[in-house]
Parts: structure tokens; sequence; C-alpha cells
């Protein structure tokens, strides 16, 4: 369980007629994780089956459809359609759509672009309407030259001193103007006119008053937009009525391709296939029994090996060669919940090789964990189980779900550490505590600080966060530690099944038994803190773990090198890393403290307006922690499992068991 | 009153902490600009890059257990 599944490497054989038979047994066995073929001598590369090509063509079409559709995800919960109906409809589907989206289509592009023109227009006429002038009577004179244009000053003071005979008209806000001038000066006018800032307006060839064009204009550009609307309303009914009819088509078609295709990734010959494959070994005879229902005799099968997750050891000039076991096999991720809702958290660094523990055993139990001890608050913890288990059963995406699992086994964790650990609930402790306020003072009810529980005494609350910081520290770092032991134990574990214990012992155990070193030697660090100067380095107390260090550092040496000297401050920052563990859970307290201090303390006894700004100041100061530690929190605590943990065992880099199925979102095969 | 000397010595948890947390941030920037740059080209990179861009926070827990220890002599 703790490793992924074995795998068996099997060869499939049998002559071509038999291949689409074949291919449709494998897609519903849902088993084979195919490997593809790359050509070898006397062997090549299947071709599709020969409905790929009509397939993939209406699938183009489908595509184009749902672009010009803008066909996106269909809402939540939409029914599927059964692909009895899809094929039925398939080509009415297609060709009746595409003439009618198509149409529809063009009338609105064309509609788009007479609007873009119109309105292009309209921005030409506008300055010429505050001029009283035909359009006709800007051009066609023999002796006279019309300058039309924007200025940015009134160009009328430059004009008289320049030029003798010229008319001028100004709109309204003497920002357009259309000068006429005698050829013979037209120079001088457009040196006077530069001077104030002017810029040619070419004027539209056409005939009228510019003032009765533009009101044209408006009475097409509002049938235009009439008929565009139109036009964007059938396409949206089009989409609305078609849209899982589409989806459904465009579903079953990819599925469709990808079958027709799968020969590209097999060996053939003239006339004979070849697939090779991994199948988890315990399902092999399934696969077996399922080709026989199908194919009786006329086909060959084999076992080639069952995949060993040991490493061989290259020796001679063909080092490298051959490909590395753990990366080649397969890996298929564990699927029983809840361990596989923590999935997510080792996929974002990569697929764990096969011949490694799969960390998300880790994953699923320590990272709660840690979360919890950082949150450590009843009320949070509530809150988190809440939004998790609702995140578990709405959400669809892996993303989303990897995030509520989180929530949710954090969220328990926190209530748990919030109750008994830290009793509090919103930053705020249950007992009475000094002059703190308390849900004690808040309720005016005296709280137990520990209750009877069936003869135990469970107390409600050890340590106080922001009190017993040293305490708190020593306690993560002893977490730390235990977390560094696992990590280095399953490290030994991979690399006796990858190369032997022998290889095991030199790489990783004697990086244990620093580790113990440390540990030995860290409460008695702790316990003379005030004097450390004064430690007795004579004696056991600090003698044992120093031996135990330099063996472990003798050994690290002979097995990977001096290098691994530089790895000791390491270790040693690892396990101060995990002091994060208490330092969140403190920074988070003082934040919650300081907000319900002014909100409970400061505003609310103020009465009045003072109870209202309470309220608000208590519920946006609450919902700033509740962020922060979902942000924090989470961040923190799979980054002790990434940067620490995994340093210690983990290698990623595999590759995901993905085998030849059929996935359908919008279609039922029943 | 506190005494001068208790003062000092949380004026020195201060330090501890206050520059560590801007070394850690310096450090950190460099990283995160890479990271965000990585994941932009390939968003399968997040948890690499989150895993590169928080390492050098332990340049800042350092310096909040000194504090805290700095804090327990006062």
């Amino acid at each position: 369980m703790l490793l992924p599944e074995k795998m068996s490497r099997i060869l499939i054989v049998g002559s071509k007629d038999k291949l689409k038979d074949t291919t449709e047994v494998l897609y519903n066995l849902a088993l084979v994780h195919p490997i593809d073929f790359s050509e070898e001598e006397g062997l090549a590369l299947g071709s599709p089956f020969p409905e790929a090509s009509d397939s993939s063509q209406k699938l183009l079409k489908l595509r184009a459809l749902e672009k010009d559709l803008e066909i996106e995800e269909p809402p939540f919960g939409a029914k599927l359609v059964p692909v009895t109906e899809v094929e039925s409809n398939l080509t009415s589907t297609i060709d009746d759509l595409n003439a009618e989206v198509t149409g529809v289509v063009e009338t609105k592009n064309q509609t788009q672009q007479r609007l873009a023109a119109l309105e292009a227009d309209k921005r030409l006429l506008m300055p010429l309407t505050s001029i009283p002038l035909d359009l006709e009577l800007y051009s066609g004179y023999d002796n006279i030259t019309v300058f039309t244009g924007s200025v940015r000053s009134d160009p009328e003071p430059a004009l008289t001193s320049a030029v003798k005979h010229f008319e001028l008209f100004k709109s309204k806000n003497a920002d357009f103007v259309a000068v006429f001038v005698a050829k013979g000066e037209a120079a001088e006018a457009q040196r006077a006119l530069v001077q104030n800032g002017y810029s040619e307006v070419a004027i539209p060839s056409r005939k009228g008053t510019p003032e009765l064009l533009v009101k044209n204009i408006e009475i097409e550009e509002a049938e235009v937009k009439q008929a565009l609307s139109d036009a964007e309303q059938k396409i949206s009914k089009l989409r609305t009525d078609n849209r899982a009819m589409i989806l459904a088509s465009e579903e079953h078609l990819s599925i469709e391709v990808e079958k027709a295709e799968f020969p590209l990734r097999i060996a053939t010959t003239k006339n004979a296939f070849a697939i090779d494959g991994f199948v988890p070994t315990k399902q092999v005879e399934k696969v077996q029994k399922g080709l026989d229902a199908k194919l009786g005799q006329s086909y060959y099968f084999e076992i080639l090996e069952v995949k060993s997750r040991k490493e061989e050891e290259q020796k001679g000039p063909e080092v490298g060669h051959e490909p590395d076991v753990g990366l080649e096999t397969p890996v298929k991720m564990g699927e029983k919940k809840p361990i596989s809702l923590f999935n997510g958290f080792t996929e974002l660094i990569s697929t764990p090789k096969y011949n490694e523990i799969d960390p998300t055993n880790v994953i699923a139990i320590t990272f709660p964990l840690f979360f919890g001890l950082m949150v450590g608050d009843v009320g949070y913890g509530t809150i988190f189980i809440a939004l998790g288990y609702l995140g578990l059963k709405k959400c669809t995406t892996d993303d989303w779900r990897t995030i509520s699992t989180m929530l949710l086994f954090g969220g328990i964790w926190a209530t748990f550490f919030g109750l008994i650990f830290f009793g509090e609930a919103f930053g705020m402790p249950f007992a009475p505590h000094g002059d703190e306020i308390t849900w004690s003072s808040l309720l005016g009810v005296e709280l137990p600080s520990s209750i009877d529980l069936g003869g135990i005494n469970t107390p409600f609350g050890i340590y106080n966060k922001l009190e017993d910081v040293n305490q708190l520290l020593y306690l993560a770092a002893w977490i730390g530690i235990f977390h560094l032991f696992l990590g280095f134990f399953l490290g030994m574990y991979n690399i006796a099944m990858r190369h032997g214990l022998k290889h095991a012992i030199m790489e990783k155990f004697g990086w244990i038994l620093v580790l113990l070193g440390m540990a030995i030697l860290l409460p008695v660090i702790v316990a003379n803190l005030s004097n450390i100067m004064g430690l007795d380095f004579g004696s056991m107390a600090v003698i044992i773990p120093v031996v135990l260090i330099i063996i472990g550092m003798v050994i690290s040496i002979l097995g990977e090198g001096m290098l691994s000297i530089l790895e000791l401050p390491g270790l040693l920052s690892n396990i101060l890393s995990y002091t994060r563990l208490a330092a969140i859970g403190v920074s988070k307290a003082g934040l919650a403290l300081a907000f319900n201090m002014i909100a409970l303390e400061m505003l609310a006894p103020m009465g009045g307006v003072g109870v209202v700004f309470g309220i608000v100041i208590f519920i946006v100061g609450q919902l700033t922690v509740l962020m922060l530690a979902i942000i924090s929190a989470g961040i923190h605590g799979i980054r002790l499992h990434y940067v620490e943990l995994f340093q210690k065992f983990y290698t990623g880099g595999g590759t995901k068991y993905s085998p030849l199925r059929v996935v359908r979102k919008y279609t039922s095969e029943r | 009153m506190v005494d001068i000397g208790s003062g000092m010595v949380a004026i020195g948890a201060g330090i501890a902490i206050g520059l560590s947390g801007l070394a850690a941030g310096w450090a950190e920037k460099d990283i995160g600009t890479a990271a965000v740059g990585a994941i932009a080209e390939n968003p399968k990179n997040f948890g690499r890059s989150l895993v590169m861009t928080v390492i050098p926070e332990t340049i800042v827990i350092f310096g909040l257990v000194i504090a805290f220890l700095l804090m327990g002599k006062i």
C-alpha cells in the first residue's frame, strides 16, 4: 500500500483484422497503459483506421461551430446525452446547424462591419455639422483653395494679417475651420493656419448638408444595431438549444478519433500488430479474460516480466543504455480514500517513481496534523471542517478538491488541538486567564479548565499560545526531529529496495545517527540555554551525542564523499525550521488577540455606535485571521513536507499510469 | 518601569527578527521573480517553484527563535 502498485509488462500480438476488436476491448477494460512504439527494423507504426479521417473532418466542423457559437462549459449539473442519441443525430446536428449558424454568423459579421463603417462616416462628418455649408461647396473651384481641418487656436488674426482675400468659417468652439483663399495666397494662408496648430481633415466626397447626412446615418445606425442584436439573440438561442448536443457530439467524436488513431502508437508489420504495455499485476488475468471473451484463440498474449523495483547496476560500456526502472514503469497513484484525496499534494511536486514509497501516505497523516497544530483553535477549526466538507461535496476541479481536503482534515486536527491543547476559540481562551478577555469573562460563566471524561482528566488548554512560547518551540523542534527520522527511514527503505541494504546504510544510516545525536543533545542545550558556556563538556550527556554525530558523519563521508559535511548545518536548520509550527500559531494568536481587544474591550463597552463598530471590527478581524490561517498554515505545513521531509527520501519524476480508456463528461453510454 | 538592560534585550530581539526578515525577503525576491516566470511558462512548475521560493524563509525562523530566546531573558 505504501508503494505504488506492482506492474507487469505485457505483449499482445494478433493479426491486423483483429486490431479493431482488440482496441475496443482494451478501451473498455481501461487497464492497459501502452508504451508508445518508436520505429525499429522490420516493424512500422500502424496507420489509423479508415473512419479516422471522416470523424476528424466532422470534429473540425464541430469545433468551428463551437467557436462561432462561443460555447463554453455547460452550467453545473447539465444532463448527459446518451451515446445512441448522439450517434443517430450526428450528421443532422453538424450539417443542419452548420448551415444555420453560418448564415447567422455571417449576418452578424456583416452588420458589425456596416456599423463600424457608419461610425467612421459619422466621426468624419460631425465637425462639419457646425459649419452651414453643403458638402459639394467644399470642392470644384478653379481659383480658390479650400483648407478644412482642426486648429488649436483661432487662426483669424493670423490670417487677416497674412492674406488679403479669404473667407473663414468656424465651428462653434472654434476648433474646426474651413478657409477659402485665392489660389495665389494659398501658401501664406497655410502658413498662418499651421501656426495655429492646423491639421487637415479630408472632406468626404458626398453631397448634401452634413447635418442631414448625420441624421440619415443615425437612422441607419439604429437599424443596423437592431439587426445586430437580432443576430446575437439568434446565436444565443442556438447556443442554449444546441450546447448539450454539440458538446456531447464533440466528446463522442474525440473518443472515436482517439480510438481510430490508436494504431499510430503501436508496432505493426504488413499483416500483424503488437501492443506493448503495462498492466497492474493483479489485473493481468482480467485483461487476458477480456481479450479471450472477444477474440477467442486468435491472438497471442505474453507477460514479459513482472517489473522488479530493483535497479540493475550497469557495468561496462553499456552504462545508461537501459532505461531507469523507476522512471519508465508507470505509477498508479493510490485510490483508497481518504489518503487518495491528498494525491494532489504529491502531484504538485511530481509523480512518484515506481520504486519508491508514495509520499502521499506521509502527507495524508502529518500535513493535517501540522495544519491543525498551527491553527489550534476550536472556532477556526469548526469553520474549516464545514468549508472543507462543502468543498469536497460541491467542487469538481482537482485544485479545489485538494484545498478542501486540507481544510477538512486540517480543521479536524485544529479543533482537536484547539480544544485539548490550547483551550481556545476565535483567539480567546475558555477558562479565566488573568486580565485577558476570555469566553468565561465574555459569557459571565466560569468555564472549567479541565473536565472529567470517564475517569480521565481531560484538560481544556494545556498551553497558552502567547505565554508558553518557549515550551511550544521546544515541542515543535521535537516534532521536527521525529518527522526527519521518518524521512530518513523512508529514504533508507527506498534505497534498500533499489540497490540493497548496504547502499541504504552507507547513504542514510549515517544521517540517522547524526540526527539521533542532535536529538540527545537538544534537551541538554535547552536546559543550559541561559548559560551555554557553562555546559559540562565532560559529561556523558554531551559525549554520547557528539560521538554519535562523529560516527554518523564518518559513515556519510564514506558513503557520499566529503561534500556531505556541508549538509550537517543543513540538518540543523531543518530541525529549527520546524519551530515555525509554534511560531505561526503564536503570531496568529497575537493577531486575533489584538482584534478581540479592540472590538470587545475598547469599543463594545462604549455602548451605542461603539457596539456596532465593535461587531464590525470583530467580524473583519476574525475573517482576516481566518484567511491568514488558511494561507500561512497551509503553505508552511506543506512546505515542511516538500522541503524538509522530501529531501530525505523522495525523488519523483515517475510516469503517471494512464491506461487506454474513455472519459465521458457530457455523454453517457446508456 | 523597565530597566535599561531589559530594554536593550528587547531591542536586540527586535533587531534579530527585523534584520532576518529583511534578509529572507531579499533572498526570496529573486527566487520569487524567477518562479513566477517559470509558472507562467508552464503551470506544472508550481510545486517546484513554491519549494524553491520558500527556502530562504528558514532565515527568518532563525531570527524568530533567537528573538524568543532573548525575550525569555527579560
